[in-house]
């Protein structure tokens, strides 16, 4: 349930942004790094797939940091989010 | 339809670091598409066999998914798709590469991925079901994994009964369906014991497949090149046979090693296949590189060289890396894991270099623009 003013900003990677319509930063309504999830899945259908694996985990190579907190080794639905917090998406440091 | 016309021979490499996209009238001069996906990896992709218009590709990107994603213009445009298949939260696992794309004789698309799954879609890519009957097996805890991972490599359909078909998964073993995945058999016996002249009498030995072939002309004959040598079984029979005179033998599996195996596009036994050192070094034997063919349904295999590289050739080619075209002679099509794209155009007489310095080749398929 989002209450009040739960405006945060999801700030996307220049890799992800092909799967959202060229954007690289949302506002969405969230109280969790979930809510923020499903809110830009419902803008640009299959991010979520981008960004979770089978688990509902946070991909192995995708970085979160709420404002600079990492946070992508919780449950996404544990992270809790403040108004006015951002959301920075990245790719790990990783590949060959 | 990007400059390629009915009738062409469309050749697609997947690499470590994109897609190319080839194709020549006469196979002799090629056009390069791509690369496509930069910087992803794509192990396989295709053309669909039946129209012959549309690419798919099975795209692993390390940070962002696995995909199948569609071109119907050759590659000028690609659906990069909503969704990859997936596992069943209760599973506990993750698909974490797209191995193999192959269609069905009804039309279908599946897809063979890792840790070993097999997802079927029946809206060419766009949605994925899981083959439940066999990713949930119930032996699917004890499965190993092979040099590569835990891998679904091989899907062979049935051209007769598109209820039948043939999966391989290293380093589980061979798996058989007759009734349209509802249920799946083991199919080991036969196979040479690592290291030994003594095979495995048990159907469910778990062994190392790496690739499988249909005959062209009765594909209820099977080709295998298995880590530890290379087999062939017909339907009805009770075991693996080998069909290695002519091959090299590899000092520690008792057997031919390598990766591929092909079979010629019309040709009644023959096939293809690129041995190496052995798993403790997977490179072209002696630094010279030649593909093998059998004639005769593997009684003999003869060397074949003129064209390619023998000397300083110190590369590998993996299990997708060898395929045919539909071509009368058949064009034959060899990628390297240092980049080179080799090409035949006399059922693999003689070669020529089509392209250098690619990255890794990962996986080689050969179709006809607009069907054959």
């Amino acid at each position: 349930m989002v209450e009040g003013d739960m405006r945060v900003r999801v700030e996307l990677p220049t890799g992800l942004r092909q799967y959202a319509g060229g954007k690289s930063s949302f506002e969405v309504r969230a109280a969790s790094l979930a809510d923020a999830i499903r809110e830009i899945n419902a803008q640009h259908a299959g991010l979520a797939y981008r960004l979770l694996d089978d688990q509902g985990r946070m991909r192995r190579f995708v970085l979160v940091f709420v404002n600079e907190e990492p946070v992508a080794h919780l449950p996404p639905e544990d992270v809790r989010l403040r108004g006015g917090d951002t959301v920075h998406i990245l790719p790990s440091v990783a590949g060959g | 339809m990007g400059g390629a016309k009915k009738g062409d021979t469309v050749v697609t490499v997947g690499t470590r670091k994109g897609l190319f996209v080839f194709h020549s009238r006469d196979r002799k001069r090629w056009q390069k598409r791509g690369p496509y996906f930069e910087g992803v990896e794509i192990r396989h992709a295709i053309l669909d066999p039946m129209e012959g218009k549309t690419l798919y590709a099975g795209v692993t990107s390390e940070h962002w998914g696995m995909m199948v994603s569609r071109s119907t213009n050759l590659g000028d445009r690609w659906d990069l798709g909503k969704e990859g298949p997936r596992f069943t939260k209760e599973s506990g696992l993750t698909v974490t590469r797209i191995w193999q794309l192959q269609e069905g004789v009804d039309g279908s698309l599946y897809a063979g991925t890792e840790p070993a799954g097999l997802f079927r879609s029946e809206d060419h890519g766009v949605t994925w079901s899981s083959v439940d009957s066999l990713n949930y097996w119930k032996g699917r805890d004890k499965w190993p994994a092979g040099g590569g991972g835990l891998c679904l490599h091989t899907i062979l359909p049935y051209p007769k009964d598109a209820k039948r078909m043939l999966v391989g998964i290293s380093a589980a073993g061979i798996f058989a369906t007759n009734d349209d995945g509802e249920s799946w058999r083991m199919y080991d016996a036969g196979i040479r014991e690592y290291g030994k002249q003594k095979f495995f009498d048990r159907e469910d030995a778990m062994t190392c497949v790496h690739k499988m072939a249909r005959d062209p002309a009765d594909p209820a004959i099977v080709y295998q090149q298995n880590h530890a040598g290379v087999f062939r079984r017909n339907r009805g029979d009770a075991r693996w046979s080998l069909m290695e005179k002519g091959l090299p033998v590899a000092k520690s599996t008792g057997g031919p090693f390598g990766f591929p195996m092909v079979a010629h596009p019309h040709d009644r036994g023959t096939a293809y296949a690129v041995p190496l050192v052995g798993d403790y070094n997977r490179v072209t034997p002696k630094g010279s590189m030649a593909v093998f063919r059998t004639t005769n349904g593997g009684k003999r295999w003869d060397r074949h060289s003129k064209g390619l590289p023998q000397k300083d050739a110190w590369f590998t080619v993996l299990r997708d890396g060898l395929r045919t075209d539909d071509g009368d002679p058949a064009g034959v099509y060899v990628g390297t894991t240092t980049g080179q794209l080799y090409a035949s155009r006399n059922d693999g007489e003689s070669w020529q270099l089509i392209a250098d310095h690619l990255n890794g080749i990962q996986s080689v398929e050969a179709g006809t623009f607009g069907g054959q």
